[in-house]
């Protein structure tokens, strides 16, 4: 059954594997990042083409690649992606650019991409390996996206920049320094494995 | 072959056409990427320059430019600083436009920084911080007002206000424009400061 096993392939990275809350990789960028949705949306977005181009071209050439050598070359590999996003950024969404800072240079490392690379497009076939990084990017995505707006809510009383808390609302300064960051993760996480163990036990 | 050979071949295929991949990108994307910055700084200057429509480079040196801002009939109008100094976490840019005569600051805005989010980063932040520079006066160094005060009437003409828990940002700020003002003053008792218009003359 070819078809459930796509399924199966792209689901889990959106829950039962999902990169943020399950495996816990790729903290930093999550952290540092969301303290805006605006960020959160950018780092999520450039993650993704990261890691699904790098998963693309990894699990093409993974028979040429002799094992002794492959983490390198997936890092070159991965390295050449992370350079084209940082430089389209910069080239045509500077803002952005900006308000991401050193993190885009830093995907290079996020364990996610490595991680995938490792674990799944290097043992995989193409299609499958895609469909892999599109559903750990869109589970990635979906929790950066949950983590800075419930921060930038806090902590600003704004979403996406604009006013939504009214006048009489205090912004939580913390909740946009890195203590909000882990308090959130921390609550999202636990909330997460009460909500798996209630439907298991259903 | 040998599996030393292969993991040597291996290695410098991906690294050559990992090279030669990102030196296109980098050629495509370079022009682009100055001209973001040029255009990031002449918008700046237009902001901090009341009423000027053009600049032009009078002085560089590092991390101080200085730019003169002219309108549409080409005289000078003031003057606009790019200047650069250390801050709380990393480097804060940032461009200070004063009047012709050295004597008042119109404006100032902040271009680069990686202040802390939510308190040193406010540097940038019209409302709590950057409204106080308006008008404030160019002949003597400036000072932080602490603890801070409600309105612009009530600081000193060479107060500007502190952020409420960003004392280290908000003085960085300071220091940095103190520091290009010195250069500034002795610069223009230099006669470098002069603009094309003036030396027409």
């Amino acid at each position: 059954m070819p078809d459930r096993t796509a399924r199966q392939d792209f689901l889990k990275g959106l829950s039962s594997e999902n990169p943020i809350f399950r495996q816990m990789l790729g903290m930093c960028p999550t952290l540092a990042v969301t303290n805006a949705v605006i960020n959160g949306i950018a780092m999520g977005l450039a993650t993704s083409f990261v890691l699904i181009f790098s998963s693309l071209v990894i699990s093409s050439i993974k028979r040429l690649i002799p094992n002794q050598v492959r983490i390198a070359s997936y890092i070159v590999i991965i390295a050449s992606f992370v350079t084209i996003a940082d430089r389209v950024l910069a080239g045509f969404f500077p803002a952005i650019s900006k308000a991401l800072g050193p993190f885009v240079p830093l995907i290079v490392v996020n364990c996610i991409i490595l991680g995938r690379a490792e674990a799944f497009a290097s043992k995989n076939k193409v299609g499958r390996s895609v469909i892999d990084a599109v559903g750990m990017s869109l589970g990635f995505f979906l929790a950066l996206l949950l983590l800075s707006s419930i921060r930038e809510l806090l902590g600003s009383g704004t979403l996406l920049g604009h006013p939504v808390l009214g006048e009489w609302f205090e912004p939580w300064v913390i909740m946009l320094l890195p203590p909000g960051a882990f308090i959130t993760l921390g609550l999202l996480m636990a909330i997460s494995i009460q909500l798996e163990k209630r439907q298991k036990g259903g | 072959m040998s599996l030393a050979a292969r993991m040597v071949l291996v290695l410098t295929t991906v690294g050559l056409l990992s090279g030669t991949f990102l030196m296109t990108v980098g050629l495509l994307t370079k022009d682009r990427i100055a001209l973001n910055k040029k255009l990031e700084i002449e918008r700046a200057i237009m902001t901090v320059v009341p009423g000027s429509s053009s600049s032009r480079l009078l002085y560089e040196e590092k991390d101080l430019t200085v730019y003169g801002g002219m309108d549409a009939m080409g005289s000078t109008v003031g003057y606009a600083v790019y200047a650069s100094g250390v801050g709380f976490q990393d480097k804060i840019s940032l461009v200070v436009g004063i009047d012709k005569d050295l004597t008042k600051i119109h404006n100032l805005a902040v271009l680069e920084q990686k202040e802390t989010p939510g308190l040193g980063a406010k540097i940038t932040d019209k409302a709590s911080f950057l409204i106080y520079w308006e008008g404030r006066d160019f002949t003597q160094p400036l000072r932080l007002r602490k603890p801070p005060v409600d309105s612009s009437a009530r600081l000193a003409s060479s107060e500007v206000n502190t952020i409420t828990g960003a004392t280290i940002s908000s003085q960085a700020v300071v220091d940095i424009v103190n520091s290009a003002r010195d250069k500034v003053k002795k610069l223009a008792e230099a006669g470098k400061l002069v603009t094309g218009e003036e030396n027409a003359r």
